[in-house]
Order: structure tokens, then C-alpha cells, then sequence
């Protein structure tokens, strides 16, 4: 790319540097576009756990556990106090707003699930949890106690993949 | 003469430049797409369930013995108990620190126990409440996944990738034993 300056002169501009700069990252960024069927933010008030499971994530995360809150479906429930639940919001271990919340997605997915497969049918059972891992296994067991009363049973757990 | 002349007063050919602006405008836009959509952090899933009652009857081909095998994890500890469920029932309970080192030695004691009952392919885990959901995930990927080295224990008959997820398990069916009321 040449131009001439007042003076006359040709100025040059070496595009070669950037091209090859713009050419590593195109290929960089191409090697690690992901190609999970899913594409998930996420949320920025947690930290996942590593793990070395090869599972790849197949649904958005119905529950998300940050350090200040329980959202189920983008919708705060619960507010945290000290890693832990309120004593108003408890009830027999489990999370009243919780089970509260769940049972009317369960009820939601059993009118949608009703004409369909058994494997669609499975997945009915099944929440997927995104948790920050400095919260203690007290609060997960609040949580998936409230959830086996909405009649989930299987839990998937959000995890960041070692060595990708 | 004259065509001499003619000749030498040709003008000289213009050196040819390659425009590359359009190359340009079309990686700068490829390098915002692909950062704006790229994934750094590569999420995976670990599916375990909680216990729950059923009415549904009890299979038919259960075997006549089983092996039982509890994980129970504390703050600093891992505590391994398995024993069969008739005699001779080879009851057993060994104790892990918390660390890589313990849970190295807890994974190979689990791809024995996996050996010695191939069809057994289900674990309950215990935590304590006080355990930091890291920990608690760093022992569900010691009693679940296989390593380098360890032998395939479920057959899985599909392309290589898939192959690779659903080989992937020592204990596939993992069961929060203490997730009760």
C-alpha cells in the first residue's frame, strides 16, 4: 500500500505483519470454535469445577447456583445468605421457592412430554445444575432434595472440561 | 534507426500491485465474528442421580450376588466401603486423604473392585455437608471416569467419538446416597 506525502515522497505501509497476525488468530480461533450443540454462557458470579468427562453439555441449565443466588430458568428464586439458604425459605431440608418453582416446570413438561418418546420422557426427569464450586455440598443437597420432591431424579452437573 | 529510437522510448511496464484491501476487510471481519463467538471455557456434563422410591417390580435377571460399594467423602478423607451381598460377603473399608495422591490409589482400588463384578456398574456416593463442591467433583471424576490405562469395562459399538464418551465410565450410575428426607 503506497501513498505520496506533501513533500513528494512515497510512503509505504507493510500490511504483511498484520496479514500474518490476522491469518494465525483466524486459524487459532477456527481450531477452537466449539461444536457442542449447545452454546451456553456462563453466568459471570461463578466459577465452574474442572472435570475430565468427555460428556458434552445437551441443554441450557435450568438451575444456576452463583455466589449470591439460585436462578431457575434466568428467574432469581432464592437470595443467599453466607452460602447458604434463609431460614424463612427452608422447609425439611429443602428449598421452599425451589420446590415450588420445579413443580410447575414438572407439571409444564409432563403436559409437552405426554405424546412423546421414551427418551424425550427421560430427560423430563433430569435438571441440569450450573453451580459455583466454593459452595459446600449442604446447599446441593438443599437444592436436589427440593427437586426429587418435584419428581426430578437425575441431576447433570455443569462442569469446565480439563484440557480443552 | 528510427525503430531503435522507438524502442528504447517505450515506456517501462508498471510493476503489478495486488490489492489486498477486500482480503483485509474480509479477515477482519472472520477475526470479530469468531471472537465474539468463541467458547473459551469447554463445558461437559457429570450426570448422577438422587435415590427415589418406585413401585416398579424388581428385575428378573438380578444376580444371586452383587457387589454393594459406598464412597463416603469427608473434608480431608475419602472413605471406601464395598462387600458383596451374599456370602462370602468380603467386606471391606479403606480410608484416602483428600488429595491426588489419595484418590489416584482410590481410583485403582474402584477399577479392581469394577473387575472383580463386571456387571456391577453402579456406586452410592455419601458427602458430608462441609465439602466444597470442587472436592466433591474431583472424587465423582476418581469413582467415574476411566484413566490412561484402565481397561474398557462397557462395550460401545458407534463412531469414535461417541465411542469415546460412553467408554468413558467405571461406574456410569452414580447415586447421591444421602440426598434423602
Amino acid at each position: 500500500m503506497a501513498s505520496t506525502g506533501e513533500n513528494g515522497d512515497s510512503l509505504s505501509l507493510n500490511l504483511t505483519p498484520m496479514l500474518d497476525i490476522f491469518s494465525i488468530l483466524v486459524t487459532f480461533l477456527l481450531m477452537s470454535y466449539s461444536t457442542d450443540p449447545v452454546n451456553h454462557d456462563i453466568d459471570q458470579d461463578l466459577e465452574l469445577p474442572s472435570s475430565a468427562t468427555l460428556a458434552n453439555l445437551d441443554e441450557v441449565p435450568a438451575i444456576v447456583v452463583n455466589r449470591k443466588s439460585i436462578m431457575i430458568n434466568d428467574k432469581k428464586v432464592v437470595d443467599l445468605q453466607g452460602g447458604d439458604v434463609p431460614e424463612k425459605d427452608r422447609d425439611q431440608g429443602a428449598i421452599r421457592p425451589v420446590y415450588e418453582t420445579l413443580v410447575k416446570i414438572q407439571e409444564q413438561n409432563k403436559k409437552v412430554m405426554a405424546n412423546l418418546g421414551r427418551e424425550e420422557k427421560e430427560k423430563q426427569n433430569s435438571l441440569v445444575m450450573e453451580m459455583d464450586q466454593d459452595h459446600n455440598f449442604k446447599l446441593m443437597k438443599r437444592i436436589m432434595l427440593s427437586a426429587e420432591q418435584a419428581e426430578f431424579v437425575k441431576f447433570k452437573l455443569v462442569v469446565a472440561r480439563e484440557g480443552d | 534507426m528510427s525503430r531503435r529510437k522507438k524502442r528504447r522510448q517505450s515506456p517501462q511496464p508498471k510493476e503489478a500491485e495486488l490489492n489486498i484491501m477486500p482480503f483485509i476487510d474480509i479477515f477482519s471481519m472472520l477475526n470479530t465474528f469468531l471472537l465474539v463467538s468463541a467458547a473459551f471455557v469447554n463445558i461437559g456434563l457429570i450426570e448422577v442421580q438422587v435415590p427415589f422410591l418406585t413401585n416398579a417390580p424388581p428385575p428378573k435377571d438380578k444376580p444371586p450376588r452383587s457387589l454393594d460399594i459406598h464412597v463416603a467423602v469427608e473434608k480431608d478423607k475419602v472413605e471406601l466401603e464395598s462387600r458383596w451381598s451374599a456370602p462370602p460377603v468380603d467386606e471391606k473399608k479403606t480410608e484416602y486423604k483428600l488429595d491426588e495422591a489419595g484418590l489416584s490409589s482410590l481410583h485403582k482400588e474402584l477399577v479392581a473392585l469394577r473387575q472383580s463384578s463386571p456387571d456391577s456398574d453402579k456406586l452410592n456416593v455419601h458427602s458430608e455437608d462441609d465439602v466444597p463442591y470442587k472436592k466433591l467433583v474431583e472424587v465423582l471424576d476418581a469413582v467415574m471416569l476411566r484413566r490412561k490405562g484402565d481397561p474398557v469395562f462397557d462395550k460401545f459399538e458407534g463412531n469414535r467419538l461417541e465411542k469415546l464418551k460412553e467408554e468413558n465410565f467405571i461406574f456410569r450410575k452414580v447415586v447421591m446416597a444421602g440426598v434423602i428426607l
